[in-house]
C-alpha cells in the first residue's frame, strides 16, 4: 500500500480545490446535521488509515451533490430518511448517536443496514457513491492509483505486472 | 475604391457557397478555396475553433463535478440525445438538445446531431474504411436499390487524396471486400485479438479479422504538421475535441486549411432556409439564410452551391426549396427526394470471456479496435436476407476489486484491484436496404424555432434486418466458440433507428434522372450548379462506416465542379 504519502495533517490544495468549486454550487438537500452524519457514515465505509479517509476527501459532499443533481427525487428522499433514522438505529444498537460510536460499533451497524430490507437501498446508494467519489478523487487518482491522462501508447501484450492499477477515463 | 456599398447583392456574392461545415462541408471548403474560389461556408451552429473551444479537453476525471455523469434534469429534458454513447458531462456542449430543434417522429427515430462548426466530425467514432466494388455494385447485383452511377475505380484516387491529408491508420490487408488505402502505421493488437484472428483464419477462408482503419495520426507526415496537427496521444477522450489534432476533424484540419487560403468566409449561426432557384436562368442563384441570433432572413449568392448539411438536413433544405419549376423540392422531378433513406443496423452484440493468455495484459489505451469485414452474401446470395454486416471486435482485461466489505478492509481491496480474465466483445454493423417506405417529408403545420417546417421522419427496421441480427448472433457465436471463448452472451438492443448516426440517402445518386436525384458527379440532374456530397447522396449504405466516402465524393465533386465552372458548364 502507498504508505509514504505526505501531507496528511494539513490538507493540501487538492482537497480545497475540489470542495470550494463543487460545494458552493451544490444544491443543499441535507441539513448541516445530516451532512455531518453523512460524513461520519462515508468515513466508516472508507476510513482514514495511513492515507486519508472518505471524510477528509470530502466524499460526503460528493455524495450529496450526486444525489441532488443526478438522481431522481426518490433517491433524495431515501437519503434524507435514511440519515434521519441512522441516529435512532445507533441509539438502539449502542446507545449513542452514530458519530459517537467507535469504529467497531459503527461498522457493525452499517453491516446490519446492508442486510435490512428497509435500509438496504439507502445504504447501497451511499456506499456506491462513496466508493465512486473516493476512487475518482484527485488524491486517490494521483497518489494511489496513479491515473495517467496521456499514456501516448498502447502495447497489446505485456507481462502482467506485480500490482495492478486501475485506469479509467 | 468605392465608398458606397450600394450593391448589397454584389457584396453578398461569392464564387461558391458551402452549406454545412461538418465532415463533408469541411472538405468542400478546403477543395473549393484551394482551387481559388471565394467561398462562403454557412454553419447553422456556433463557431468552434480548434483547441480554444474544447472546454473539457484537458479536464481530469476528478474535475468533472459529476464525474461525467449527466444531471438528472439534463437526462429528463433530453430523452433522445441521452441515449447516445458519446453524450456525457464532458461533451454536452457539442450535442443538439432535444427541445432546441424539434422534429416529428412518425416512427421512432433517435436523431443525433451536432450543430456547430465542425458538426459531428468533432464527436465521431473515426472509423474510416473504403467501400469496395461489392458495395458499389451491390444494388445492381441483388436489385435492392438503383444502380450506383460510379464504381470503386471512379473514387479510388479520391480516397487516396483524402486519406493522405486526413491521416488514416491501418494495415494493408489485401482484401477485395475492403480495399487498402494510404495508411499510417496500424495500431497494435493484443494477444487475445491475435488469437481470435488466427482461429478465424484457420477455420474460414472468407472471414478475416483485421486491425481497424481509423482517422488517427499514428505517425504524422509533413502534410499533417503543416496543418498544425501532432501525433495521437492515446487519451481516448476524442469526443471532447483533441487539442493535438490527433484525429481528423473539420476543426483541426480542413476548415483552418481553407481559412489559410484567404478565400473562405465562415459564417456561423446561419440557418439555411432554402436554395434560391432562378427560373429565367434555369439555375440556382443563392441561398436564403436565417440568422440564428436575429432571426432575420438574408440572401447570399454564388455560381455553385455545395449542400453538406448532413443527410437528413440536406433533404430538409431541398424539400423546403420550392419554386414554380420545382413545387416538390429543388431538383425533384423524379419524386424520389426524401425517399429510400437507409442506415446501419447496430442492434446486435455479443460478449464472452477467455481464460487463456492470463500471463499477458495490455498497457496504455487504443482509440481503435479490430474489425471483421463483411463475409455474408459477398460472392453469392447464401442466406435468407439481402446484403450483410461488418463487425467490430475487441478484447481486454479489467481490474476489479471486491467491494463487499466495509472499513479498512474495503479500502485495502479497492486500492488493490485484481486483474480479471480477458473479456471479448463485438457489435454488428449491418447494411439496411433503402426502401421507398423509409422516407422524409416536411410537416404541413409544425415549424421549428426559425419558422422552417419540421422534418418528419418515417424510418423503421424490417424483416431483413431481424434476419440479419439473428445470423450475426449465430455466426459470431460460432466464431467465438471456435476461439475457445466462454460465457458467450448475445444481445439485441431493439433500439430505434438513428442511434447508429449513419443515416443516408434521400437524395440518391443514379444514372437515371427518373429514379434518382444526383448524377455521377453528385450534381442535381435538374439543377447542374447544385452538388450534394454528404450522406444524403448515398444510393445504398454498404456495411462500412460512411464518412471517408463522403470526404472522397466531396473532393471529387469539387474538382469536377471547378473544372465545369471554368468551361462554363455550370
Amino acid at each position: 500500500m502507498a504508505g509514504a504519502v505526505g501531507g496528511l495533517i494539513s490538507l493540501p490544495a487538492w482537497a480545497n480545490g475540489w470542495t470550494t468549486e463543487t460545494v458552493l454550487t451544490t444544491r443543499k438537500i441535507l441539513s448541516v446535521g445530516q451532512t455531518e452524519l453523512l460524513a461520519e457514515m462515508v468515513e466508516t465505509i472508507i476510513p482514514a488509515t495511513d492515507t486519508p479517509g472518505a471524510k477528509a476527501l470530502n466524499v460526503h459532499q460528493f455524495v450529496q451533490k450526486m444525489v441532488a443533481d443526478c438522481y431522481p427525487k426518490t433517491a433524495q428522499e431515501n437519503l434524507n430518511k435514511g440519515l434521519d433514522s441512522l441516529n435512532d438505529l445507533a441509539q438502539k444498537s449502542f446507545s449513542k448517536p452514530f458519530a459517537q460510536g467507535d469504529t467497531a460499533q459503527r461498522t457493525a451497524l452499517l453491516t446490519q443496514l446492508a442486510q435490512s430490507p428497509d435500509q438496504k437501498e439507502f445504504y447501497s446508494l451511499v456506499k456506491n457513491l462513496t466508493i465512486r467519489g473516493y476512487m475518482t478523487s484527485e488524491y486517490v487518482m494521483t497518489n494511489l492509483t496513479h491515473y495517467e491522462f496521456i499514456p501516448g501508447r498502447y502495447h497489446g501484450c505485456v507481462p502482467v505486472p506485480q500490482k495492478a492499477a486501475s485506469q479509467g477515463k | 475604391m468605392s465608398y458606397f456599398n450600394i450593391d448589397a447583392q454584389a457584396l453578398n456574392t461569392y464564387d461558391a457557397i458551402v452549406i454545412g461545415s461538418g465532415i463533408s462541408g469541411g472538405w468542400a471548403a478546403k477543395e473549393l478555396t484551394g482551387k481559388g474560389l471565394r467561398t462562403l461556408v454557412l454553419e447553422r451552429g456556433r463557431d468552434v475553433r480548434h483547441v480554444t473551444d474544447y472546454p473539457t479537453t484537458n479536464k481530469q476525471p476528478w474535475e468533472f463535478e459529476h464525474r461525467n455523469q449527466l444531471k438528472q434534469e439534463v437526462r429528463e429534458a433530453n430523452p433522445i440525445i441521452s441515449k447516445c454513447y458519446a453524450f456525457y458531462e464532458g461533451t454536452e456542449q457539442f450535442f443538439v438538445k432535444d427541445a432546441e430543434h424539434p422534429y416529428v417522429q412518425e416512427k421512432p427515430f433517435d436523431w443525433i446531431r451536432g450543430y456547430q462548426v465542425g458538426g459531428k466530425s468533432l464527436m465521431w467514432a473515426r472509423q474510416t474504411q473504403r467501400w469496395s466494388d461489392f458495395d458499389f455494385e451491390g444494388p445492381a447485383r441483388d436489385g435492392f436499390a438503383v444502380d450506383w452511377p460510379i464504381r470503386y475505380a471512379d473514387i479510388a484516387p479520391w480516397y487516396s487524396h483524402v486519406e493522405r491529408f486526413a491521416g488514416i491508420t491501418g494495415n494493408k490487408d489485401g482484401l477485395a471486400t475492403l480495399p487498402d488505402g494510404e495508411f499510417l502505421p496500424p495500431h497494435e493488437w493484443n494477444c487475445v485479438e491475435k488469437h481470435f484472428q488466427q482461429k478465424v483464419a484457420a477455420k474460414y477462408k472468407d472471414r478475416h479479422v483485421i486491425m481497424g482503419r481509423a482517422a488517427h495520426l499514428t505517425q504524422p507526415q509533413p502534410i499533417h504538421f503543416q496543418q498544425g496537427r501532432a501525433q495521437c496521444q492515446h487519451r481516448t477522450i476524442c469526443e471532447r475535441g483533441c487539442p493535438f489534432g490527433g484525429y481528423f476533424s473539420s476543426n483541426s484540419s480542413t476548415i483552418p486549411w481553407a481559412a489559410k487560403t484567404g478565400k473562405m468566409t465562415l459564417r456561423p449561426n446561419s440557418v439555411v432556409h432554402s436554395i434560391i432557384y432562378d427560373e429565367a436562368k434555369g439555375r440556382a442563384t443563392g441561398v436564403r439564410v436565417i440568422d440564428a441570433n436575429t432571426k432575420q432572413m438574408q440572401e447570399f449568392y454564388a455560381r455553385i452551391i455545395f449542400l453538406n448539411a448532413a443527410a437528413l438536413n440536406s433533404n430538409l433544405v431541398l424539400l423546403n426549396s420550392t419554386s414554380h419549376r420545382f413545387p416538390n423540392g429543388l431538383g425533384n422531378d423524379s419524386g424520389v427526394l426524401g425517399k429510400y433513406v437507409a442506415f446501419h443496423n447496430y442492434r446486435a452484440g455479443i460478449s464472452g470471456e477467455y481464460d487463456g493468455d492470463l500471463d499477458s495484459t495490455t498497457d496504455g489505451r487504443r482509440p481503435n479496435s479490430p474489425y471483421i469485414p463483411r463475409f455474408r452474401n459477398v460472392l453469392k446470395q447464401e442466406t435468407n436476407f439481402l446484403r450483410g454486416y461488418a463487425s467490430g471486435f475487441s478484447a481486454g482485461r479489467i481490474s476489479r476489486s471486491d467491494q463487499n466489505g466495509i472499513g479498512a478492509d474495503l479500502k485495502e481491496s479497492l486500492l488493490n484491484p485484481k486483474l480479471g480474465g480477458w473479456y471479448v466483445g463485438s457489435h454488428m454493423m449491418g447494411e439496411t436496404i433503402p426502401k421507398e417506405s423509409n422516407y422524409l417529408a416536411l410537416d404541413s403545420s409544425l415549424k421549428d424555432p426559425f419558422g422552417i417546417p419540421q422534418l418528419k421522419i418515417s424510418i423503421a427496421y424490417d424483416d431483413n434486418d431481424d434476419k440479419m441480427v439473428k445470423d450475426y448472433q449465430e455466426q459470431l457465436t460460432e466464431m467465438f466458440t471456435e476461439a475457445g471463448f466462454k460465457n458467450i452472451r448475445v444481445r439485441d438492443s431493439h433500439a430505434a433507428p438513428g442511434l447508429d448516426i449513419h443515416e443516408m440517402g434521400g437524395v440518391r445518386m443514379g444514372k437515371d434522372p427518373k429514379t434518382s436525384m444526383l448524377n455521377k458527379w453528385n450534381q442535381l440532374h435538374a439543377v447542374k450548379n447544385v452538388f450534394v456530397t454528404d450522406g444524403a447522396s448515398m444510393t445504398s449504405t454498404s456495411t462500412q462506416n460512411p464518412s471517408l466516402t463522403y470526404m472522397a465524393l466531396t473532393a471529387r465533386a469539387a474538382d469536377y465542379a471547378v473544372k465545369a465552372m471554368k468551361k462554363g458548364l455550370v
